[in-house]
């Protein structure tokens, strides 16, 4: 698929990506968490 | 060759930038809080470039580029890591417990948190000890890496460049510190986000789109010598068979070595110090997280791909063509791009090369300024107890920044990404189980850091002098002692250190704490204490 023979590398392109996206939708939801009560 | 004329525009363009933001941290920075922590309160976005910029290095792009060039695109998964380890774990589970703690016990470095935490001199002492052992490897790998560069695609003296690209860091992190890194970095991360998509883009309009470009690299997999074949390389567009020689390498080394190692980097856990708040951490999750992706996916990406270009052009593949894993990345820029990028380019080298030393430079010059000069001087005299040197920071600063430089002279060529291998292995080793004890246990065992600490470094040190005969064998202890490179036979030496000492060093923690926890309290304390508030 894609060119590449392996569908371990085609996973490690799916998962840097979602990751990745994963990253930008946390970012943007706790965009303005306050500080919690912490030890 | 490219036009001198262009390349000292834009270099000297972007060393009067540089210059001039190192010159804005310096007149900010009052106080040594200023120097070691940018007074506690950078800009998200900032926070998430430096960050991104520090993380990865001319090794990322140089180093590990040409070793995806050598063993394929398996090293997707280590870019893979670096976000959802590096950026992701790194910043929600450990970032904001470390700005917590650092903020309450008024630690200012990765060592100063570790004795406070535990309230240990000697974890303040040993972390401090190991960071200037190990740390100066990295920063000569990442002197190499801009050099070498360099001196392949613009013909400059291998010796000018790399002492130009020390020197010019050191006036700036040993004036400006932290807040000196910090906006240079957010400046380079920019340049290197640019050059590095734009490079994307090139090498697909060279090579054709990406699944012809693909489909071209699996078509090579004949050309594949026997020496990577007969160790497991199968494919550029495919993973080493499963428990092979390179199957180990690629794994145990470079990807869990790295992506794992960088959650205990001191350089890095500082950053998390900077914010002033979880708002400001938040907010530089997404930045950090695209920069990561834009950077080392499009390294690993690249580097397999040279061997089409090189293939197509020379009948040979990359490291034929080069001849060295370190050269990969810079012949295929000098031979493949247009005149321009390659000046592009060579800034987005010196960026990351800059924005990495600096980073390394400063914890150096603290770790060596502070957490061992200033903190043996004040146990000895009560005077200046809250009130560390600034002037010994920059002198611990520019001492550690020699040692690097002579130590980039002694190391070998092919060294960058091994070097950086090692050096996020041993972080991971000596200092991640403590770390994460420390930060997520209501009463930390400072018996079990110190075991989890000792023992873990030990560990990796053994098999890297002794065992890991990639490392043995160059070290030559193990040589000397008894006679052979490695006191193990295969698989074992193709085993990373961090394999063995890692999972020690946890056990190591474990035990301690179960031990301490079992002891009565007065018993406990006798014993060195526990750590618990």
């Amino acid at each position: 698929m894609l060119g590449i023979d392996d569908p371990w590398i085609l996973a490690g392109y799916g998962l840097a990506i979602g990751f990745t996206l994963i990253c930008i939708v946390y970012g943007w939801w706790k965009r303005n968490e306050e500080d919690g009560e912490e030890d | 060759m490219i036009d001198t004329t262009l390349f000292w525009a834009f270099t000297l363009l972007y060393v009067a930038m540089t210059l001039f933001l190192g010159y804005l941290g310096f007149k900010r920075t009052k106080a040594s809080e200023d120097f070691m922590l940018a007074g506690r309160h950078i800009h998200p976005w900032i926070i998430g470039l430096s960050y991104g910029a520090t993380f990865i290095s001319t090794s990322a792009i140089v180093g590990f580029g040409g070793t995806a060039a050598l063993y394929g695109m398996g090293l997707i998964w280590l870019a893979m890591l670096n976000i959802s380890v590096g950026v992701l774990l790194a910043f929600v589970v450990f970032g904001k417990r470390t700005r917590v703690l650092g903020t309450k016990l008024k630690a200012v470095t990765f060592p100063d948190l570790m004795g406070k935490r535990f309230k240990s001199p000697f974890m303040q002492y040993a972390s401090a000890v190991i960071i200037l052992i190990a740390m100066p490897l990295y920063a000569a790998a990442v002197l190499i890496g801009g050099s070498r560069f360099v001196e392949t695609a613009l013909g400059v003296d291998y010796n000018l460049a790399l002492i130009a690209f020390a020197a010019i860091t050191a006036v700036y992190v040993t004036l400006g510190g932290l807040k000196a890194v910090m906006y240079t970095d957010a400046m380079q991360g920019i340049i290197m986000l640019v050059g590095m998509v734009v490079l994307l883009f090139l090498t697909f309009s060279l090579l054709g789109d990406p699944v012809t470009a693909f489909t071209k690299l699996s078509n090579l997999s004949p050309s594949i010598p026997t020496s990577l074949s007969s160790k497991g390389m199968t494919s550029w567009t495919a993973f080493p068979t499963f428990g092979s020689e390179i199957w180990l390498t690629v794994v145990t080394t470079i990807i869990m070595g790295v992506g794992i190692g960088v959650l205990a980097q001191p350089q890095l856990v500082v950053r998390f110090m900077t914010a002033k708040d979880n708002k400001a951490l938040n907010r530089a999750i997404p930045i950090g997280a695209l920069f990561i992706l834009l950077t080392t996916g499009v390294a690993y990406t690249v580097g397999p791909l040279t061997n089409v270009y090189f293939s197509e052009t020379t009948g040979k593949i990359a490291i034929a063509a080069a001849g060295n894993v370190d050269k990969i990345m810079p012949l295929y820029i000098e031979s493949a791009m247009p005149e321009l990028f390659v000046v592009i380019f060579m800034l987005v080298l010196l960026a990351a090369a800059m924005s990495t030393l600096s980073a390394i430079f400063h914890t150096m010059g603290t770790t060596a300024g502070y957490d061992l000069w200033s903190h043996v001087k004040r146990v000895r005299s009560v005077e200046g107890y809250d009130k560390p040197s600034l002037n010994a920071n920059k002198a611990g600063t520019f001492v550690m920044i020699v040692l690097s430089v002579g130590l980039a002279y002694l190391m070998p060529d092919g060294i960058i990404a091994r070097a950086t291998a090692m050096f996020m292995g041993l972080c991971a080793c000596a200092f991640l189980p403590a770390f994460v004890h420390g930060l997520f246990s209501k009463s930390p065992s400072t018996l079990a850091a110190k075991l989890s600490l000792g023992l873990g470094g030990v560990t990796w040190f053994f098999w890297t002098f002794f065992v890991h005969i990639k490392e043995s064998s160059i070290l030559g202890v193990c040589k000397f002692l008894t006679g052979q490179d490695a006191i193990l036979g295969m698989p074992w030496q193709v085993v990373d250190p961090m394999v063995i000492a890692l999972p020690v060093s946890i056990i190591a923690l474990v035990v301690g704490w179960v031990y301490e926890t079992r002891l009565p309290e007065s018993e406990a304390k006798a014993n060195g204490g526990t750590g618990a508030d």
